[in-house]
């Protein structure tokens, strides 16, 4: 299987195939990151969409000495903020609704019945509806970097070249953000000797 | 039964409420990692490419079903159906053409038609000219133009410069107002 970087060189050369395969392996992380920043999800998938495109459109300035997650979502980063700025959007909230359910959300993903219990699967929802509502209510510099360091695995230095942010900044918005987390599901009746998500149910 | 999500979910409280931020954070980690990504519509990667003109879209095999030739018979039954409000008239027009002398004064009313058209576009096309003409009278002294081109210069400058520092700083501050 080919390295990112080598995709990446392939398909600046024009190789449609290695371009494809390209958006196959990072359409998720780029997806998911975007939806939970916009929210909406067919906003997500227009906003995703343009952040391959600039990728591809600019894939002979690319790097190789960056990871090319970070230097994707320095574009989703990017792109994200422009679309933003160009106006208040109208959004749809994931919490509870269809898109939630559906199309990606937390709920969704946790609430697979087929390989548990009902009861575990409602409890895993529950949880899933709090932590996503727990991410939703964070400041969007302190979501980001959640989810970009929990949810994407990126590392500091990674997040610090995506966002533009210096590495002390960085950190502390990882650790308040965590915090509010924390007093977040806490809040929600979630913690050890909890039956948890009683509010979020 | 506790899942694995609850259990990391408890340890990282359990961390955070006693101040153990190494073992909240990998808490959180390993809660988090254990969750699968969002993921967009199928056929997210074709979409990209035809958006990116690596790709034609596919047409559906239904023509019909093909949204943008829809709209387009819908416009085109709209206009046919507008079109025939000028049926009769037009009718009544050709059909009074049937004879010589018809024939002749169906032309000299399209000619003198024509005539009123035209001249009531020169009338417009005259006004447009006398202000233009005004507007560019002092432009004809060299001061005049050398200043209008400095401004139009130095303020093409400062935009472009505002621009810069608008676009390239990139900061959730300046989006979200919470």
């Amino acid at each position: 299987m080919k390295t990112d970087t080598e995709l990446a060189a392939s398909a600046a050369q024009g190789s449609q195939d290695a371009f494809r395969e390209l958006v196959k392996r990072f359409e998720r992380p780029v997806y998911s990151l975007v939806l939970r920043m916009v929210q909406d999800p067919a906003t997500a998938e227009d906003l995703a969409q343009e952040v391959f495109v600039k990728a591809f459109r600019a894939l002979r300035t690319y790097d190789p000495r960056w990871k090319l997650s970070s230097w994707l979502f320095k574009i989703a980063h990017n792109t994200t903020i422009d679309h933003l700025r160009r106006g208040t959007p109208e959004t749809v909230p994931l919490e509870g609704g269809e898109d939630e359910e559906g199309r990606g959300g937390l709920a969704a993903v946790l609430a697979d019945e087929s390989v548990e219990d009902p009861r575990a699967a409602a409890e895993r929802r529950d949880l899933a509806r709090s932590l996503e509502r727990a991410i939703r209510q964070l400041r969007p510099d302190y979501r980001e970097a959640v989810l970009m360091f929990y949810v994407h695995g990126a590392s500091y230095q990674e997040i610090c070249e995506a966002t533009g942010q210096p590495l002390g900044t960085v950190k502390t918005n990882l650790h308040r953000a965590r915090k509010e987390l924390a007093q977040t599901m806490t809040g929600l009746g979630w913690g050890p000797g909890e039956t948890g998500g009683a509010a979020a149910s | 039964m506790r899942h694995l999500q609850q259990d990391a979910l408890d340890r990282w409280l359990a961390a955070e409420r006693d101040g153990r931020d190494g073992e909240a954070e990998a808490a959180l980690l390993e809660m988090f990692e254990a969750l699968p990504l969002a993921a967009p519509a199928a056929g997210f990667a074709d979409r990209v490419l035809v958006r990116a003109g690596l790709q034609t879209a596919a047409v559906p095999a239904d023509l019909f079903a093909w949204r943008p030739l829809r709209i387009v018979l819908g416009l085109a039954l709209a206009a046919a159906g507008f079109g025939v409000l000028w049926l009769p008239p037009l009718l009544h027009f050709l059909m009074g053409l049937w004879s010589v002398g018809g024939a002749v004064q169906g032309g000299i009313r399209v000619v003198t038609d024509a005539s009123q058209w035209l001249a009531t576009a020169l009338r417009i096309w005259d006004f447009w000219v006398t202000i233009v003409h005004a507007l560019a009278q002092p432009l004809a002294v060299p001061q005049v133009m050398a200043v209008l081109v400095l401004s139009l210069l130095a303020s093409s400058l400062a935009f472009r410069f505002l621009r810069d520092q608008i676009t390239g700083e990139r900061n959730w501050t300046y989006v979200d107002p919470s």
